[in-house]
């Protein structure tokens, strides 16, 4: 078994950095990445997990684990989001996927904005791990994604973390701040929105 | 609805959640909630946010169960995700200064005089644990109201155990300092 | 001997470990929530809120550079003053502490780092062994850290729609 893993190691060429890694984790993880290449998932978000873990001293079983699930939930994200998706994109895809963002709500994303959809995703993802739940982020991101520039998306995101560090709830925060734009639209005043009360 | 004699183990409960078996994962609820829901409550020192930051742990581990490496320790690894949760919600209500709440169950069971002293005294306690810096009470609560080892809680921290042993010892000598100060005003 | 500290500290440890009551419902609300994806929120009028967002939205001096919109140079800061030494190592530099060593003033460390659109997990390594998440950038939450130790996120976008 270990004399098939050198073959098949010497017959890719081993990454250098993955010296870095004990030879049986990096022989694992080795054998994650050929898999990976082979059905064209991109391999530098694994070698930069396993990268990750060296450096942060983790057991390499642990590391293998990391590399291996990283893996897997590209493929997921390719699946939500297109053969064309680029690697930074698959890896917020991920993100956004585990932090709870149904698979559907990446495939709607994908047919309301163009490419690149990394901010986007990077945003939900983010929004979720700020306390926002998972279907507020979305209906929200959903809302911005067809005409907002990135750097709207990246404004947006630190607005609602303002509001959240000031006291909001985070589904108030998130929900106020998209719908605060309607009001000015239709009554021409500055916005002043409250924060919902706390639940009784 | 008899009495089970034989309590699944974690393991077992985690292995019929991925299954497909639903009711498993409120079994494993039921087996953690109390002590969860109490570190929660101590180092948030507000019942609402404990049962919101408890709450939104359990869903999140049940989203990520996949990627519970060892279903025997399904308890610490869901632990770590609490501690981690409660750092988020921590450091929002600081920005608010919360007071703290006083529990009604508190006052169930007790004498007038035996309420006024008994509340006084979780109240100096709750107010002195607030003033700790919260990694000294994150370590202090882990270790010593939940038990945990030092090596348990290195890995669900991130912190090394000697620090950890440090912050815990400085928790120790904070309590007891603030403490004696509340009992001279 | 009597030993006054161990007996206070005691006493806290005993009151805290008495039980804190939850709300019941609780187990409920759990289970709700897993057994049943609640669908997105209704009522939004999605174009005419994301053309108000972008009326509305104040201009303001980034504060953190958690995110930013195009490929830059960018600063990333840790405020620790008893620190020896400190790295920026995350997935833009092979997460190796000798390739971003920062640089100090008054406790206060930088670095400058130039970042291709993408989306990088990254921390501080403090005297080559405490690990601290970035405190003006999200946290990555666990167990999504895999490794235990505090992390946190930067993306950087292109051009967008």
């Amino acid at each position: 078994m270990m004399l098939a893993l050198l073959l098949v190691a010497a017959q890719v060429g081993t990454d250098p950095r993955l010296d870095r890694l004990d030879p049986d984790t990096r022989a694992q993880v080795t054998t994650v990445l050929d898999s990976a290449r082979h059905v064209g998932l991109p391999t530098e978000p694994l070698i930069q997990r396993a990268l990750e873990g060296a450096t942060k001293a983790a057991p390499g079983p642990r590391i293998v684990a990391a590399v291996r699930r990283l893996s897997a939930d590209l493929g997921v994200a390719r699946t939500a989001l297109g053969t064309e998706a680029s690697a930074p994109e698959l890896e917020a895809g991920v993100a956004a996927l585990r932090a709870g963002a149904p698979s559907q709500v990446l495939a709607s994303l994908r047919s309301v904005r163009r490419h690149p959809l990394t901010m986007a995703l990077s945003l939900l993802a983010d929004l979720v791990a700020s306390g926002v739940p998972a279907d507020s982020a979305a209906a929200a991101v959903l809302a911005l994604a067809p005409k907002a520039r990135d750097a709207d998306l990246v404004e947006f995101r630190r607005a609602v973390e303002r509001d959240i560090a000031l006291g909001a709830p985070p589904g108030a925060a998130t929900s106020v701040r998209v719908n605060a734009g309607a009001d000015i639209q239709s009554a021409g005043s500055t916005p002043g929105a409250q924060p919902r009360p706390r639940r009784p | 609805m008899g009495i089970e004699r034989v309590e699944s183990s974690d393991a077992e409960l985690v292995r019929r959640v991925r299954a497909g078996d639903i009711g498993a994962y409120g079994a494993l609820v039921s087996r953690y909630r109390d002590r969860l829901g109490r570190y929660a409550r101590h180092m948030l020192g507000d019942r609402e946010d404990a049962e919101e930051a408890l709450q939104d742990s359990f869903v999140r581990a049940h989203r990520s169960l996949a990627r519970c490496d060892d279903p025997a320790r399904f308890g610490a690894w869901l632990y770590g995700i609490l501690v981690n949760r409660c750092r988020t919600a921590g450091a929002r209500a600081a920005r608010r200064r919360r007071m703290f709440v006083r529990d009604a169950s508190a006052l169930q069971g007790a004498s007038r005089a035996d309420q006024s002293q008994r509340l006084e005294w979780t109240d100096a306690v709750d107010r002195a644990l607030a003033r700790l810096a919260p990694e000294y009470r994150e370590a202090f609560l882990l270790k010593h109201v939940e038990d945990l080892e030092y090596e348990e809680i290195a890995g669900l921290t991130g912190a090394g155990v000697s620090a950890l042993k440090m912050r815990v010892k400085r928790a120790r000598e904070q309590l007891q300092r603030y403490l004696r100060e509340a009992e001279h005003v | 001997m009597f030993d006054q500290e161990d007996d206070v500290v005691q006493r806290v440890i005993q009151q805290l470990r008495r039980p804190v009551g939850i709300d019941p419902a609780l187990d409920a609300r759990v289970m709700q929530a897993i057994a049943t994806p609640r669908p997105p929120a209704r009522g939004l009028w999605p174009w005419l809120a994301a053309a108000a967002v972008l009326v509305s939205l104040i201009i303001w001096r980034p504060w953190s550079r958690s995110s930013e919109a195009e490929a830059a140079t960018f600063q990333f800061v840790l405020v620790a003053p008893q620190a020896n030494s400190v790295s920026l190592v995350g997935d833009f530099n092979d997460w190796d502490p000798k390739r971003s060593p920062m640089r100090t003033a008054n406790g206060i460390w930088a670095t400058v780092v130039q970042l291709a659109p993408g989306r990088y997990r990254y921390a501080f390594l403090v005297n080559g062994a405490e690990w601290r998440a970035d405190p003006s950038a999200p946290t990555i939450p666990a167990p999504d850290d895999e490794f235990g130790k505090p992390s946190s996120v930067v993306t950087v976008g292109g051009t967008g729609s």
